[in-house]
């Protein structure tokens, strides 16, 4: 899968998973204390941003697995700093990742639009809770409660992991330290056309 | 003795940990995932040789979180049958909620039980080694997140003198954290577009040193696989069984 990226393009990334494992990081123990209050319910509000680097770096990349790569290694991270969450993080951050780069694979990693990148979110927050069902045990709540959370959940990861993910790389791309990678080439190939 | 933990072999110790996860995933009584969380603890005061001051305070948060899975749980549960054992305010808690509630709680505990043995016994640097070498993970991506780390204390650095900088011109440091925390997206894209040129200029420099990024089979740093992790392999699984056929002798 790694033959046709280039090693800077490796690099990056892994760099990218680790400013956001940081970042994850700190959402989880503020999560987790918000969490001792209002229970499970807490973390969908924010739970967008834990699928935000998926996003930003096949946004900035454009290759096969670069969303699924750079979430499991934010989620490794997030497991090497000591959170609290622990190795199995790196599971949920491997299922996150996939569920982000199955709709780029269905558009055959040649769009990347807007609604693209929502959509990648909501694919994130649908796979994440399909796993979060299981081993959090959601089967014990009410079908309603459940429902309920599913709904927040799809909508922060299109909003924050979505839009937001979009409006970091944007404002990346304009410092223009991004010139080499792909995404600038494909801007500049659509002002061009 | 002290230090068998900490010499496990970090890729079987990771999925010996999962593996109790998963399958503590699939029980519904309080017992199975207590019984794990104090077995959990005992392996950890046999050996290894933890700060437990630090374990502790790594604990406390989670013990809230368990505490918010066990008043949700019992709200918001939806099997209501069995005997009534508790009545608040007119409420009646029955014995069918209240050991979901336990269990949720217990699990919270369980999990961060073995997520906090797993981080305060490994090494980050020898974890990426012995994923490359026990678990076949790609050295192109097993030397990134290497490099990656060693940049951690730079960035640091470098988020203190972009907050510096922002102060020099002006920008004033909100007294509400949640305004404080949404101000951090202006210190996010010029950490980010350090992070990319970072990231070209260390690209560059393995390159330059012949990094290929092929599979190799001898490494200078070998991380072995050998008979102490066999026997706490065996003692992780056995808690595991012991909790999980605790339902039939409690």
């Amino acid at each position: 899968m790694l033959a046709k990226w280039k090693l800077k393009e490796v690099v990056l990334m892994s760099l990218f998973s680790i400013v956001f494992g940081i970042i994850y990081l700190l959402f989880l123990h503020a999560g987790n204390i918000w969490a001792g209050f209002i229970g499970p319910i807490a973390y969908e509000w924010i739970f967008g941003i834990w699928f935000i680097v998926s996003i930003i770096c096949m946004y900035i990349i454009r290759k096969p697995g670069a969303a699924v790569i750079s979430e499991t290694i934010a989620a490794a991270i997030e497991v090497l700093l000591g959170n609290a969450v622990g190795p199995r993080l790196i599971l949920s951050g491997l299922i996150q990742g996939l569920g982000a780069e199955a709709v780029f694979a269905a558009t055959g990693y040649k769009r990347f639009t807007l609604p693209i990148l929502m959509l990648a979110g909501v694919g994130s927050s649908i796979f994440s809770f399909a796993y979060g069902y299981l081993l959090g045990g959601f089967s014990v709540f009410h079908p309603g409660y459940v429902l309920l959370m599913l709904g927040i959940r799809i909508a922060s990861g299109a909003v924050i992991a979505g839009v937001g993910g979009k409006y970091v790389v944007d404002g990346l791309l304009a410092t223009g330290s991004l010139r080499g990678y792909p995404i600038a080439r494909a801007v500049k190939g659509d002002a061009r056309a | 003795m002290k230090q068998a933990l900490h010499d496990m072999n970090p890729s079987i110790k990771f999925l010996v940990t999962t593996i109790c996860m998963l399958t503590l995933a699939f029980f519904f009584n309080p017992w199975t995932p207590l019984i794990c969380w104090v077995g959990v603890i005992l392996l950890q005061l046999c050996f290894s040789s933890i700060n437990w001051k630090k374990w502790f305070l790594f604990m406390i948060p989670f013990v809230i979180m368990s505490f918010g899975y066990f008043w949700t749980t019992i709200v918001f549960a939806e099997e209501r049958t069995g005997a009534i054992v508790w009545s608040v305010f007119h409420y009646d808690i029955t014995k069918a909620q209240l050991d979901h509630a336990l269990s949720l709680s217990f699990r919270v505990l369980a999990f961060a039980g073995l997520s906090l043995l797993f981080a305060f016994t490994t090494d980050p640097t020898k974890f990426i080694l012995s994923l490359m070498q026990q678990l076949k993970l790609s050295p192109k991506i097993a030397y990134s997140i290497l490099v990656g780390y060693q940049f951690l204390p730079v960035m640091k650095e470098e988020f203190v003198h972009i907050q510096q900088a922002h102060r020099l011109r002006g920008a004033v440091r909100d007294r509400n954290v949640l305004v404080r925390l949404w101000n951090l997206r202006r210190i996010l894209l010029p950490m980010l577009a350090g992070a990319v040129r970072k990231a070209e200029r260390s690209a560059f420099a393995m390159e330059a040193r012949g990094f290929t990024g092929e599979k190799r089979t001898e490494f200078y740093q070998v991380i072995s696989v050998g008979k102490n992790d066999m026997i706490l392999s065996s003692l992780f699984f056995l808690i595991i069984v012991a909790g999980c056929s605790s339902a039939n002798w409690i």
